[in-house]
């Protein structure tokens, strides 16, 4: 295997084995630390107390544990398309970027899975919208859109976790063998599945990897459906669209592809990885940024224009949600997740370390405020005028959504500590096909 | 079959129970269980319960068993004592209903309390009371909970220290032979005002006894004016009782007659009556309410016309110069020449008057109804029902001159708060402290209490003897339902022993005073009476009075100072502050302003404009020295320049409830003037203050939600009938059970509201709990408004399950934890329900209510003894919602089964039914074509509420019928002084 140990990719697989990373990493890895114990105890009161501890009431029944979930979801949802799609078209930049987009997807879809169940009344029982043959013969219910939810991020958590397992095989192998210690060479070994770098393992793995990307395409737009079905199969006016799921899709994919964008700049600066996540990959991750805006633009308008002409409760909800107690979410969400993005089509920007940050960042965010757009504003206009207050997070929400963040950037920080970030094959690859020519 | 030990054990028992001096009584099982004596008892016979650290439920369970027998060995209170004699034998698990009488401003108002186990339940309105009729209103349905309050005192207190009665008994018997020597001078009663017979007649027994005795009377909900009223016409004090089902115009003076007057209940059903009997005869019965403050009544009326308290005057005399034909030429309001063509027209009218209102309005009534006849036709004039006659709020003056002046020694005060509710300028709770010797007979120790000398506690109605005159004279009879839970004493019992020197038993004395009245046949006539709890043909006879030639005093001056007129009114749920510690009514919404825990100065969204306030400033209300500072609502139809404070708010010592929810509007209550005070400065604090309501205005425009139809043509549009559905049809074998709604019969009295809590347990949680957005009512009254916010049009909408035949909750709940029964009901699996609360984002009425936190479990709701063993109690983090009564169907399907036949039409009355006083809610099988519900169903009236959602409600509404009538525009008053 000695021809495998190439020079070039050596930075890469020397920081999953180098002993030390840096108090730089110690204290962002401490800070999410911090935040995951927030979560912790947040999720442990919840546990103890009840749902009563958040600002949820009647109408508003759900608040930030399914806002959160929807816009974890939508993370996960884009990197994902990100990543298979690379994987498939053979696209230059997946050398850079599918590993790391792999692990946002995978770790977006943890943040997530965990609302599905701490919303519930009574959490300990999330199992019974599993189809398990109980002794008393109660299947789940499945014209409802919770339990096409948990089919679906349960397809998606397994179907992620497998297109980053399967990318991640030959690099284990390689790390194994780079391995300075037993018992490192040991873990390394085990879940590298023997793989041996022979021309069959090759062809079986790009086989295997293939596949799952290309079935990750479909699954991605059905997840995005089946969240936005919790609302458009839903009777509320504000809710009950046909063209919902369009509009998750698309913010969605903005949002993934923004997360994505975001992680890359990060770590190429903070880990020195400029020679493989190079300019050229930024630019064009900020190109597809800024597409999705454009896209979320005229999603977002041609909702409006429809609603006005549908029937006078839909009109009504929407009005109330542009114009009513809500309406500063879905302004600046359709500011932050369309109009900022459009920056990046210029270059100065794009090319700038915080330029590109301050973008994807603001993409992220207002998505996020987009799914409270769509969660609270849109509940604010019902058939019965009745509900009498309104919906506003407490501290135990606000816990909910930091200790996810602090869980997101703890499992990243781990990622990038333990294992290679940028696919060593694959630019090993590359190299080879420079060599080549 | 007993050994010699167990002779011996339940010998040495009843030996101890028996020897035990004083009322024997336990409260509650846990304590019974924990008296020494009963401890000691327990130890000797099952020395393992009394292991602490061996209570397992199993444990629990057997002690409480264990308590039950030792409970049962008191030979001189068997357990069985409460039990209506001639009732058959008791079941276990099977209800036993006990006719019993409860009072609301000395009113009896007869009710049938259900009894599971020897525990009170649940109450009801006794068919066969006059003043009931079988519906009853929250205050005397929520008296379940006010008899478990756990803020009951518990022992007699002498300044504050516990005392037992023992020591209470020898006191009061020295007190009593000092008074006996002295024949009672310097001795002072203060009691509610009295309408039984038996408390009239040991009353009479206590002044016989101490002839020097200084008697006074006092309630704040005051019908003084009334009294005076009618001596300036008839010479006399007399009462009025309205026969509403013969009446064709009626009009109110500022009576709330569905809320507030002594017959308010059978006033609501009978007017509704003649409404329903105005479909066949053609004709409906046409109400006038002319009032300050928007009231239930005022909703239901024909036209409400807005008057300042300073124009009820000039308005009555001005209908009645119409009506002689002494058409005077002075410019009156606009309404009095359709009021009084309408009064004329129609052969039957009269003139209702509220509490509130002056003695010259009052007289003019009188001479109103003289003019039309009415008396003999829609109305009678009885003798008084408290025998009572100076006003009582100079009675209280009175005393309170007396104890000033040092010549009151010994101060009794049976029942009542009067150191909460007397006027504010008399300062009475320090005047109490003055008095040397001072008592307080009280269910509670509360504000008048603390000030005595001596609080001795008081026996909840529902376990006392005793009888109450309804507000037409007819007696009720009380009995108790429970054994007593508190070791106390009646008035009755108090006056008793005061009179006698012994504690008398307090059966004893109703049957002594009805030994008196019924020569012969005594016994049987007892057991008749305990039955039915009405005493047969106690009814007052009618009065021929005429009307005095010199009635009339003059008009009064109009004042007109600077400033607002504040008006009082008896609260709609804590009445006049006796219920401020019952969690039910604290957490009811208010009929019109929806507002729970706690009260507002209601003002007119004009004066509140003009003023600058938005709901929930704070307002600092000066009138004279009296101030206080109250949050504004600004509500619409209140008279301009007018604020009106609800009583009974504001309290200190009502318990972990009740106080300091909302402020006391006492404070600003002047003795001379206690319904209306003129010229009273209002001014911003700047400060603001959450009020909660659990409903914003809303304003109908179109005619969805609430549909109306016009007397001539009755149908409303519908949706078609069959709009398409991926589901199947669901077929009905057996029942299909459904409910209609007539909305032109709703008064919006929250009657169905309480019955609903207290029938299903629900839960109360509080007002942060409340505040956001929380409540947990399974149904809900909707009011809604319409036209202008000074003059609006107000509509109730009772608001239950729908129970949707396509029902949109059922098919998103992921565990299928709501289901569709085969009887069509939408069925709550409580035990199935994990919490995603889907169902309710998925439900357009809104009507789901979830468990947010451990609710049956807080601290609100400690009372289990009380909870209807039929309902589950629902844990935390399940949705919940109405079941239509499903306890009720089961059970009288399996009646139906026991007598092999089908259930009879009406055979099940849901809780909200059986309460309305108007019978608007109507329950029945709809797979039946012949029953009420079935026809109600194919009435052109009927429609779904959203019935373009094609979710195929079984609840389904009869749309309110509009009469037409010219509108009238309130009079403009400035609002000056500020």
């Amino acid at each position: 295997m000695a021809h495998e140990t190439q020079a070039s990719a050596a930075p890469i697989a020397d920081v999953p084995l180098s002993p030390s990373f840096g108090w730089g990493w110690t204290i962002a890895l401490l800070l999410s630390g911090i935040l995951v114990v927030l979560l912790a105890y947040a999720l442990i009161m919840l546990l103890l107390v009840g749902t009563g501890l958040w600002g949820t009431n009647i109408p508003f029944v759900w608040g930030f544990d399914l806002i959160n979930y929807a816009w974890w979801i939508g993370i996960a949802n884009g990197a994902t398309l990100v990543a298979s799609i690379l994987v498939l078209r053979k696209h230059d930049l997946r050398t850079a970027v599918n590993r790391f987009a792999e692990a946002v997807s995978l770790f977006g879809v943890i943040c997530a899975g965990i609302f599905p169940i701490f919303h519930l009344g009574k959490p300990w029982l999330f199992y019974w919208v599993f189809p398990l043959p109980y002794t008393f013969e109660v299947w789940p219910q499945f014209r409802s859109s919770l339990t096409w939810d948990f089919w679906a991020i349960s397809t998606h958590a397994i179907m992620t976790a497998m297109l980053w397992y399967t990318g991640l095989i030959p690099d284990l192998a390689t790390l194994r063998d780079r391995a300075a210690t037993h018992r490192c060479r040991k873990v390394f070994g085990f879940f590298a599945l023997g793989w041996r770098g022979s021309a069959r393992h090759w062809a079986y793995h790009q086989t295997a990897y293939r596949i799952i990307a290309i079935l990750m395409l479909p699954l991605i737009l059905v997840m995005q459906s089946v969240v936005s079905l919790e609302h458009a199969v839903m009777l509320p006016p504000g809710w009950h669209q046909s063209s919902q799921p369009l509009y998750y899709i698309a913010s969605g994919l903005a949002q993934g592809i923004a997360a994505v964008l975001l992680i890359a700049v990060l770590l190429r600066r903070l880990l020195g990885l400029e020679r493989y996540i190079d300019d050229g990959d930024v630019q064009l991750m900020a190109k597809l940024v800024a597409s999705s805006g454009l896209i979320i633009a005229y999603v977002y308008t041609s909702w409006i224009l429809l609603s006005l002409l549908s029937s006078d409760a839909v009109r009504a909800a929407t009005v109330a949600r542009l114009n009513g107690t809500y309406a500063a979410f879905f302004w600046s969400s359709l500011v932050l997740m369309a109009l900022v993005p459009q920056l990046l089509w210029i270059p100065r920007i794009r090319n700038s370390f915080w330029g590109t940050v301050l973008v994807a960042l603001a993409a992220i965010v207002g998505v996020w405020l987009d799914r409270f757009s769509i969660m609270i504003g849109g509940l604010e206009k019902r058939y019965l005028p009745w509900g009498y207050d309104l919906y506003w997070p407490t501290t135990p929400e606000w816990f909910l959504l930091a200790g996810t963040a602090g869980l997101f950037t703890g499992q990243l920080l781990l990622f990038a500590r333990y294992l290679p970030v940028v696919s060593m094959y694959e630019t090993r690859h590359d190299e080879h096909l420079v060599e080549g020519r | 079959m007993m050994n010699n030990r167990d002779t011996e054990f339940w010998a040495k028992v009843n030996a101890r129970l028996a020897g035990e001096n004083g009322p024997q009584l336990w409260r509650s099982l846990e304590e019974l269980a924990g008296t020494p004596e009963a401890q000691r008892l327990m130890e000797a016979e099952f020395p393992d319960l009394a292991r602490p650290d061996l209570v397992d439920r199993r444990t629990l369970l057997r002690v409480m068993a264990a308590s039950l027998a030792l409970a049962g060995c008191n030979p001189s209170h068997p357990p069985l004592y409460s039990r209506p004699e001639g009732v058959p034998g008791h079941l276990r698990g099977r209800s036993i209903y006990f006719a019993t009488t409860l009072e609301l401003g000395g009113y009896g108002r007869g009710v049938v309390v259900d009894t599971h186990d020897g525990r009170p339940i649940r109450i009801d309105g006794n068919p066969l009371h006059p003043a009931s009729l079988g519906a009853m209103d929250v205050f005397g349905q929520a008296e379940i909970l006010s008899l478990y309050d756990p803020d009951r005192s518990r022992s007699p207190l002498e300044n504050g220290l516990e005392r037992d009665w023992e020591t209470v008994k020898l006191f009061l018997a020295s007190v009593r032979a000092d008074l006996l020597g002295s024949r009672g001078r310097g001795v002072h009663i203060l009691s509610e005002p009295l309408t039984s017979p038996t408390t009239i007649m040991l009353a009479e027994a206590v002044r016989t006894a101490y002839p020097e005795v200084a008697w006074h009377e006092y309630s704040p909900i005051l019908d003084d004016y009334e009294r005076v009223g009618a001596a300036m016409a008839f010479g006399r004090p007399v009462e009025t009782v309205l026969d509403l089902t013969r009446a064709d115009v009626v009009l109110s003076l500022g009576a709330n007659l569905f809320l507030e007057t002594p017959g308010h209940i059978r006033y609501a059903a009978d007017f509704t009556a003649r409404k329903r009997q105005g479909w066949e005869t053609g004709g409906r019965p046409r109400l006038y309410v002319a009032e300050t403050s928007p009231s239930i009544t005022g909703a239901s009326a024909t036209e409400r016309i807005i008057l300042h308290p300073s124009e009820f005057e000039p308005f009555a005399r001005a209908v009645l110069a119409h009506l002689t034909g002494q058409i005077r030429a002075e410019a009156s309001h606009p309404a009095v020449a359709a009021v009084a063509l309408a009064l004329q027209a129609g052969s039957r009218g009269l003139v209702a008057v509220g509490r509130s209102q002056t003695p010259v309005v009052h007289a003019i009534a009188h001479a109103i109804n003289a003019a039309l006849g009415a008396p003999g036709q829609t109305l009678r004039y009885i003798d008084p029902i408290s025998p009572w006659q100076k006003p009582r709020v100079e009675s209280l003056i009175e005393l309170t001159e007396a104890i000033a002046a040092g010549s009151v020694s010994h101060l009794l005060i049976l029942g009542g708060n009067p150191a909460y509710d007397a006027p504010a300028g008399l300062n009475f709770g320090d005047m109490i402290r003055r008095v040397p010797l001072s008592f307080h007979l009280s269910t509670h120790f509360d504000e008048t209490s603390v000030a005595c000398r001596w609080h001795l506690p008081r026996r909840h109605p529902l376990e006392s003897w005793g009888d109450l005159r309804a507000f037409d004279g007819t007696v009720g009879l009380r009995q108790p339902t429970t054994m007593p839970l508190v070791d106390a004493l009646t008035p009755d019992e108090l006056l008793g022993a005061l009179a006698t020197g012994t504690v008398p038993d307090g059966r004893e004395l109703v049957r002594s005073y009805w030994r008196t009245r019924w020569a012969d046949g005594f016994e049987d006539r007892w057991l008749k009476v305990l039955e039915t709890g009405v005493v047969p043909g106690t009814a007052s006879e009618p009065l021929d009075l005429r009307l005095r030639e010199d009635w009339d005093p003059g008009p009064t001056p109009t004042p007109n100072p600077a400033g607002v007129t504040v008006t009082f009114t008896a609260d709609p749920s804590v009445w006049d502050g006796r219920f401020a510690n019952n969690g039910w009514l604290q957490e009811l919404p208010r009929p019109l302003t929806k507002i729970v825990w706690g009260n507002a100065a209601l003002i007119a969204p004009v004066t509140a404009e003009a003023l600058g306030f938005e709901a929930g400033d704070i307002a600092e209300l000066r009138a004279g020295e009296l101030t206080l500072r109250a949050p504004v609502w600004p509500h619409p139809g209140q008279a301009p320049g007018t604020v009106t404070l609800q009583l009974g708010y504001g309290r200190w010592a009502a318990g972990r409830v009740g106080n300091l929810v909302g402020f006391n509007a006492y404070s600003l209550r002047p003795a001379q003037q206690p319904w209306a005070v003129d010229g009273v400065q209002i001014a911003s604090t700047g400060e603001k203050q959450r009020l909660i309501s659990t409903q914003n205005h809303h304003w109908i425009d179109g005619n969805e939600i609430i549909r109306t139809t016009s007397e001539r043509d009755l149908a409303v549009t519908r949706e078609a009938a069959d709009l398409p559905s991926l589901y199947p049809e669901y077929p009905y074998v057996s029942y299909a059970w459904a409910m209609a709604i007539d909305l032109d019969a709703c008064i919006g009295c929250n009657a169905c509201v309480i019955a609903c809590q207290s029938e299903n347990n629900i839960p109360v949680i509080g007002p942060d709990e409340a505040a956001r957005g929380r409540i947990m009512h399974w149904l809900r009254v909707d009011r809604y408004y319409s036209g202008e916010p000074s003059d609006p049009e107000t509509y109730f909408q009772p608001v239950p399950c729908m129970h949707c035949e396509k029902a949109p909750c059922e098919v998103v709940c992921p565990v299928n934890a709501t289901v569709h029964s085969s009887e069509g009901l939408n069925d709550m699996v409580y035990n199935r329900c994990i919490g995603t609360r889907t169902c309710s984002n998925n439900c357009p009425y809104k009507v789901r209510r979830f468990n947010w936190f451990d609710y049956s479990g807080g601290e609100l709701n400690t009372v289990t003894a009380q909870a209807n063993p039929e309902v589950t109690i629902r844990p935390r983090g399940v949705m919940e919602k109405c079941t239509y009564c499903v306890q009720r169907i089961s059970s009288a399907r399996i009646e139906a089964r026991l007598e092999n036949r089908l259930i009879r039409d009406g055979e099940v009355e849901t809780a909200c039914q059986s309460a309305c006083p108007t019978r608007a809610i109507i329950f029945g099988d709809s797979n039946d074509p012949t029953t009420l519900v079935s026809r109600l169903r194919e009435s052109p009236r009927n429609y779904a509420l959203l019935g373009e959602l094609n979710t195929q409600p079984r609840t389904t509404y009869l749309a309110r019928v509009e009469s037409s009538g010219s509108p009238v525009s309130p009079r403009p008053v400035n609002v000056e002084g500020e």
